[in-house]
């Protein structure tokens, strides 16, 4: 097999399939926009009902709460919360994984280029409208300075890198157990605690948010958002960043020691 | 009598089934539990900051939620076989159905049972328990019976919600996904007070799809709410047929969607 670098069209290739492949879905898509909306509203009426009994100063305003919670209906299809839906765990199971070993291409790439693909798909044809609409409707706020979008950039595209990364650590756990569900759906709301999904981890009680810290999992949501908010600034941002990149080749490293390790002890189910 | 008997002899030979895979029944179990109890953990920590929503205290949420929780497990373990209709259009399997000697209705509903879906009813259960023994809440016998009829009205207003979108799939072949925002966006919001949502929302969600019905206005009932809450008590005290009413439309619009069944053919 050729190094990685030089194949690295392949990959690409690779992504856009996988991107125009969910292009096919428009009808479930628009569903699927109108449920995200849903429950963004929901989001801001208990939030707004929260704030408007309290008169303590909180660590965010209502403003910078409701934009938090667009930001998370927007990447929420990109998280990896929705592991056992892969079609590589159906792969796995029905056995047609068989066929794709017999490509020559590097698996934890392939797989790797494919989820990003599916993350590409949904950050432009579900987050996008999300967020526009969201603008038309609620008060949202801007980072003030280029340079805070340009890190929230990083920061987002790094917690995209992260998500794919773990939802293949996650799958790979399909070749000992067969059936994903029950793992994906307890790491998944694991995973989504930790992310700061459901509360902003600044809202959270100390002793929490410590442990919180000490996870990857902040990195796919509250780091991101933290930084468009203006919540983690000058080498705050750095540590954050580095810390996010650092998380992200573990997840690599450990997704391609389970798929070979899973490759090396695989029965084809079927015929 | 003979489609009860029926029906759990059909519930038996599925439980036995499901039993099959032993271990990712377990996993799946858990799985589910898990996820609801970081759920109301999380309203746990809000409540820890905020100390109060509209009036209600944490347990007096709980209790919404627990009641709501219930009825959904309850709704989804039973009502499965609606939830996964698309299935027996797509692959032409309801011609099999058309042809037995038994109502679609009850061959539909009798499909499927969902025993995993205990793991969450028990988190919702254990929820509504610890709310009541956290509130002071006076029971008599009208408030236990007013209870039972809610939670079985409230599982019926979730299986009309399957039974629609499993209607829709006469038209449509899959099913319409916007019916999550109803069964799981309803479960969610269900388990807040409804007076934080704004007038067009409260209004939509109690005469369209009666979801205040089943569970806050009978809360009001049962926490004695009512009067801080400018409900009319009349309302409240009907509030909780809507459930039944709302499947029984339903169950028309099943009938009626039957008729316009094309087969996608085998």
């Amino acid at each position: 097999m050729r190094p990685l670098y030089l194949t690295f069209h392949v990959y690409l290739a690779f992504v856009r399939k996988s991107f125009q492949k969910r292009m096919q879905y428009r009808v479930a898509n628009l569903a699927g926009l109108a449920t995200n909306f849903f429950f963004l509203l929901v989001h801001i009426f208990v939030y707004t009902a929260f704030y408007a009994a309290s008169t303590e100063p909180q660590p965010l305003n209502l403003n910078e709460i409701i934009t938090y919670f667009v930001l998370c209906q927007v990447s929420f299809m990109l998280m990896p919360f929705w592991g056992a839906r892969s079609e590589v765990t159906q792969a796995i199971k029905d056995g047609s994984v068989a066929l794709q070993l017999t490509k020559p291409v590097d698996f934890h790439t392939y797989w790797f280029a494919d989820e990003y693909g599916r993350a590409c798909y949904f950050l432009f044809m579900r987050g996008l409208p999300t967020f526009l609409i969201s603008i038309l409707f609620f008060d949202v706020t801007f980072p003030q300075h280029p340079t805070v979008l340009m890190a929230f950039a990083l920061s987002m595209t790094l917690a995209i890198f992260m998500s794919t990364a773990i939802t293949i650590t996650i799958f790979s756990s399909a070749f000992w157990t067969l059936d994903t569900s029950g793992v994906s759906g307890m790491s998944g709301s694991v995973i989504m605690l930790f992310s700061g999904m459901l509360v902003p981890i600044a809202l959270w009680p100390e002793w929490l948010a410590h442990i919180a810290e000490w996870l990857p999992f902040a990195g796919l949501i509250d780091v991101p958002f933290s930084i468009y908010l203006g919540k983690i600034t000058g080498v705050g941002v750095w540590t954050a960043i580095s810390k996010q990149m650092m998380w992200t080749l573990v997840f690599i490293g450990l997704g391609r020691f389970l798929l070979n390790r899973g490759f090396s002890r695989i029965v084809i189910q079927g015929g | 009598m003979h489609h009860l008997a029926l029906y759990l002899h059909f519930v038996k030979l599925r439980i036995r089934s499901q039993m099959a895979y032993r271990l990712s029944f377990v996993f799946d179990l858990f799985s589910q539990a898990s996820i609801s109890v970081i759920d109301f953990f999380m309203i746990a920590l809000l409540f820890n900051r905020f100390k109060e929503l509209a009036g209600w205290s944490l347990w007096e949420v709980g209790f919404l939620y627990g009641m709501i929780g219930v009825c959904f497990a309850v709704a989804e373990m039973i009502g499965r076989g609606f939830d996964v209709f698309q299935n027996s259009v797509m692959r032409g399997d309801f011609d099999t159905i058309l042809i037995r000697p038994l109502g679609t209705f009850f061959q539909v509903f009798s499909q499927d049972f969902l025993l995993r879906r205990v793991g969450r009813f028990s988190q919702a259960f254990i929820i509504l328990l610890i709310a009541n023994s956290q509130l002071t809440i006076s029971w008599s016998f009208v408030k236990v019976g007013y209870l039972l009829v809610s939670l079985v009205s409230g599982t019926c207003f979730f299986i009309g919600l399957f039974v629609i979108g499993a209607t829709s799939c006469f038209w449509t072949v899959q099913s319409i996904e916007i019916i999550n925002i109803f069964t799981h966006g309803g479960t969610f919001m269900g388990g807040y007070p409804f007076s934080i949502y704004r007038c067009w929302f409260r209004h939509f969600f109690t005469f369209i799809v009666p979801l205040a019905c089943v569970n806050y206005f009978p809360s009001l009932f049962l926490l004695e709410k009512v009067a801080s809450s400018g409900v009319s008590s009349f309302g409240v005290y009907l509030a909780p047929f809507a459930g039944f009413l709302f499947l029984s439309i339903t169950v028309l619009f099943w009938r009626w969607g039957v008729l316009h069944y094309q087969s996608t053919g085998h």
